[in-house]
């Protein structure tokens, strides 16, 4: 194949590189100086929350050290929480705690214990800006645990489904839904072995699954079967993403959301420069799709 | 095809910035180069020969006196330093007409005595395109005027010397063409090197010779011509295991002084790695009597900026200034050049898709290690790898705070430095030992990213931005340490223009990189899916 027949293919395709996503979607919808509205997921959640945006609550939260021993007391009369940095990326420095054994003592969702000791070194390290991708200093927020929906939580027990559905001006472009593997540990990352589904926007249904690039049928840890499962409270879905696009001044987003058994969709946090695996996922190119929802 | 239908809004215009910026150094090189006189070929790097004379006396206790030639500057070669370390014997150099004499000299000079003398010679290859026009001219000025006459061992009037010249056809005619005889004539003699050292017309009546013999035919016949024509000895600096003698001869054409091989058959030329020592029909060396003599000689090149690039580089006076501030040059260099390996990194990052520390991390690596050698600076690199995965592993346990963590890195890094510099001296390793001469601050910043990325995106991903960012380190060191590359910049600083368009076209470049060829091939249509 031809250099220009290939370059001609790939603008059939509709594939977005990183250059042009940066150029023409990030760069063109997303102001740099409104950047931080997105990477700083308490200051996202404070104005998702204003505008009615449905979020998970804010138990506690720091941004200094001294802060540290009352958020401490705080967290000793708490079973189950999360720990996150607000500036974290990639699911890093996130610490579930799944229950309180006693007096400073605490159980991680994975099942090792915790001890207070281990929990302010964490803390401290989040607030020394540990996982803040370059930034010195960081704040600790505390929310509560989420309990997805069965039908997300049938998928793999261990760690938390997403979905990730990307917006331009407010309107949803392509989704998918991250499920976590005995090999991902816990995280629904899609480059530590993650699977993605590929989701049909208009009917909530699965129409791929796919793992390193390879397709599938069934989750390979829990053998659940994945390609045209029907996810639930699609619509709600679709919605409060995009009214957490809505509420930010950034028109070109990632809004991560997960549907808890109890309280359905909630936002997680929004990314100003969501990654492009999607494409992978979907089979198709992000210009195609933008293509179908002008 | 289907329409940009999400509306992405066109940013301004950049192709006539781009415009612009490409022709207002383009415009500046042609002005310097057409109406300055500024030589492109004075950009080109030169061969920088370091040269020892390794000269074994055998003095037997009693007096000895060595005498010598030494390179003196001309058109194609200029000595840029010598320095004379001959225990037990002193040296003095003087000027003796177109040569410089070396004598070396001592009083009790026991056996096994050395001579060691360095030279260091910028040399270029000289060409001498000659006019077919050219005659042979009636008269010659006064100075060149001995170089025509008949000489102990040069019979330039024997009758078999002109009757030769006559049989080759080289007694009349243009210039180009006669000499062109007596060097094909002289060159075609079979060689024969049988040890005796005979004059021009003994070589002429047995038909062979060796360079010297050669030489000395050719000279004669030259002159005989009516050309001022003289012997050249020197030292054959490459191509060969070690250094050897060499002989060939100048003739003076239109003015100056041009070389001749007749053992080679070089017409008006002369490679870059003859050294000439000695005008005239000289030996080299010529020990006193009774003086056991083992001359030896060892050499080692490097390509180097030409001094007249260098001198030539003030259309700022960046150079006279760093000279007043007692700036080092390479300082120069490497500002100048830096812009350069950014926009390599830039090209790695955003065209090829491959990852490093840091944006210019391997830039800044790059120009540090030109100082020290890539070399030094892949190990400098590779000692604060191994300690940041060792400081990590160990200091893990102990769940120390994040900031205080790195403080240990820097602390382990520049004593890693230090104890490598000591006991490299110590094994005599006395290369590694300038390992601690890199610089401490780009050293930390690598340690901190590569700690960070061992942090956050574990092993794999922290192993594919080391490699990444060794390939582009390397590849910014052939960039930046390019001379050529370095002259131009040098002599040219506007061309960081050029440097700044292709910055602003690549910011605004929206192509796949080539990782990404492979990343989404799937959704490529016809290609195969894995």
């Amino acid at each position: 194949m031809s250099w220009r027949d290939l370059q001609w293919k790939l603008s059939l395709s509709g594939i977005f590189g990183m250059n042009r996503r940066n150029v023409e979607l990030v760069y063109d919808r997303n102001p740099r100086h409104l950047y931080r509205l997105a990477d700083d997921k308490l200051l996202a959640k404070e104005l998702l929350a204003e505008a009615g945006v449905p979020v998970p609550d804010n138990l506690a939260s720091a941004s200094g050290l001294h802060q540290l021993p009352a958020l401490l007391e705080t967290l000793d009369e708490l079973d189950d929480f999360v720990v996150k940095p607000s500036l974290g990326g990639g699911g890093n420095g996130i610490l579930v705690v799944g229950s309180r054994i006693g007096c400073g003592l605490w159980r991680r969702a994975g099942g090792s214990e915790l001890t207070e000791d281990e929990l302010r070194t964490h803390l401290a390290n989040i607030l020394f800006g540990a996982y803040a991708r370059g930034a010195l200093k960081d704040r600790v927020m505390v929310e509560p645990r989420v309990f997805p929906h069965s039908i997300y939580a049938d998928l793999w027990s261990d760690g938390l489904c997403d979905l990730r559905i990307i917006t331009l001006d407010q309107r949803p472009v392509m989704a998918m839904v991250r499920v976590p593997t005995a090999r991902s540990d816990g995280k629904a990352n899609l480059h530590q072995g993650g699977i993605g589904l590929a989701v049909d926007l208009d009917t909530g249904r699965v129409n791929r699954a796919v793992c390193d690039k390879r397709s599938l049928t069934r989750h390979p840890d829990s053998g659940v079967p994945l390609v045209g499962l029907q996810l639930p409270l699609w619509s709600e879905t679709l919605e409060t993403a995009c009214r957490a696009a809505a509420a930010v001044p950034l028109g070109f987003l990632g809004v991560d959301v997960v549907v808890d058994e109890a309280l359905g969709p909630l936002v997680l946090e929004i990314n100003a420069r969501p990654g492009l695996e999607i494409q992978n996922v979907n089979r198709c190119g992000l210009g195609l799709a933008l293509g179908e929802v002008a | 095809m289907h329409p940009p239908a999400h509306a992405h809004r066109p940013g301004p215009r950049y192709g006539w910035l781009l415009l612009f910026l490409c022709l207002i150094p383009l415009v500046s090189v042609v002005y310097k180069t057409a109406f300055q006189g500024r030589a492109l070929s004075d950009l080109l790097p030169r061969t920088r020969w370091d040269l020892v004379y390794e000269l074994h006396l055998d003095g037997g206790g009693g007096p000895v006196s060595l005498q010598g030639f030494l390179p003196v500057d001309d058109r194609r070669q200029t000595l840029v330093a010598e320095d004379d370390s001959s225990p037990g014997l002193r040296f003095i150099d003087e000027p003796d007409g177109q040569n410089r004499t070396a004598h070396w000299m001592g009083m009790r000079v026991p056996d096994d005595a050395i001579v060691h003398h360095r030279l260091s010679v910028l040399t270029s290859a000289l060409d001498v395109r000659l006019s077919d026009d050219l005659r042979v001219p009636d008269a010659h000025p006064q100075s060149v005027t001995p170089w025509l006459r008949p000489e102990e061992r040069l019979q330039v009037d024997h009758p078999d010397i002109r009757e030769r010249l006559a049989d080759i056809g080289a007694d009349r005619g243009r210039l180009v063409p006669r000499l062109t005889a007596i060097l094909d004539h002289v060159n075609a003699l079979p060689s024969l090197d049988d040890g005796d050292d005979t004059d021009a017309l003994t070589t002429l009546q047995r038909g062979d010779g060796d360079a010297r013999e050669k030489a000395r035919l050719f000279v004669t016949l030259a002159r005989a011509a009516g050309l001022p024509a003289r012997m050249v000895g020197g030292l054959v600096l490459a191509g060969v295991e070690s250094p050897r003698e060499h002989r060939w001869a100048e003739v003076y054409v239109g003015g100056s002084w041009v070389p001749f091989c007749p053992s080679t058959g070089g017409f008006a030329q002369q490679p870059a790695h003859w050294l000439t020592l000695a005008r005239g029909d000289h030996d080299l060396f010529t020990p006193s009597a009774g003086v056991g003599f083992t001359p030896r000689f060892t050499v080692d090149s490097e390509q180097v900026a030409s001094p007249r690039a260098l001198a030539a580089s003030t259309p700022l006076n960046l150079w006279s200034l760093f000279q007043r501030l007692g700036l080092p040059f390479s300082l120069l260099r490497t500002l100048l050049i830096l812009p350069v390996g950014a926009l390599v990194v830039v090209l790695f990052r955003n065209v090829v898709g491959m990852p490093t520390f840091g944006t210019f991390l391997p830039a800044l690596i790059a120009g540090a290690a030109s100082a020290t050698g890539a070399l030094w600076g892949v190990v400098g690199l590779l000692v604060v790898v191994v300690l940041v995965v060792a400081v990590r592993s160990a200091v893990q346990r102990l769940h120390l705070l994040h900031s205080p963590t790195l403080a240990i890195l820097l602390a382990a890094v520049t004593s890693a430095l230090l104890l490598t510099s000591l006991a490299a001296d110590r094994v005599g390793l006395h290369a590694l030992s300038y390992v601690a001469m890199f610089p401490i601050a780009v050293l930390a910043i690598t340690a901190e990213r590569l700690y960070l990325a061992l942090e956050e995106r574990g092993f794999r991903d922290a192993g594919r931005e080391l490699a990444g960012t060794l390939v582009v380190i390397l590849a910014c060191y052939l960039v930046m340490n390019s001379l050529a590359l370095q002259a131009l910049m040098l002599q040219f600083p506007e061309l960081l223009l050029l440097v700044l368009a292709a910055d602003i076209y690549l910011g605004r470049w929206v192509g796949m990189r080539l990782s990404e060829y492979l990343r989404f091939r799937q959704l490529i249509p016809g290609e195969v899916a894995a």
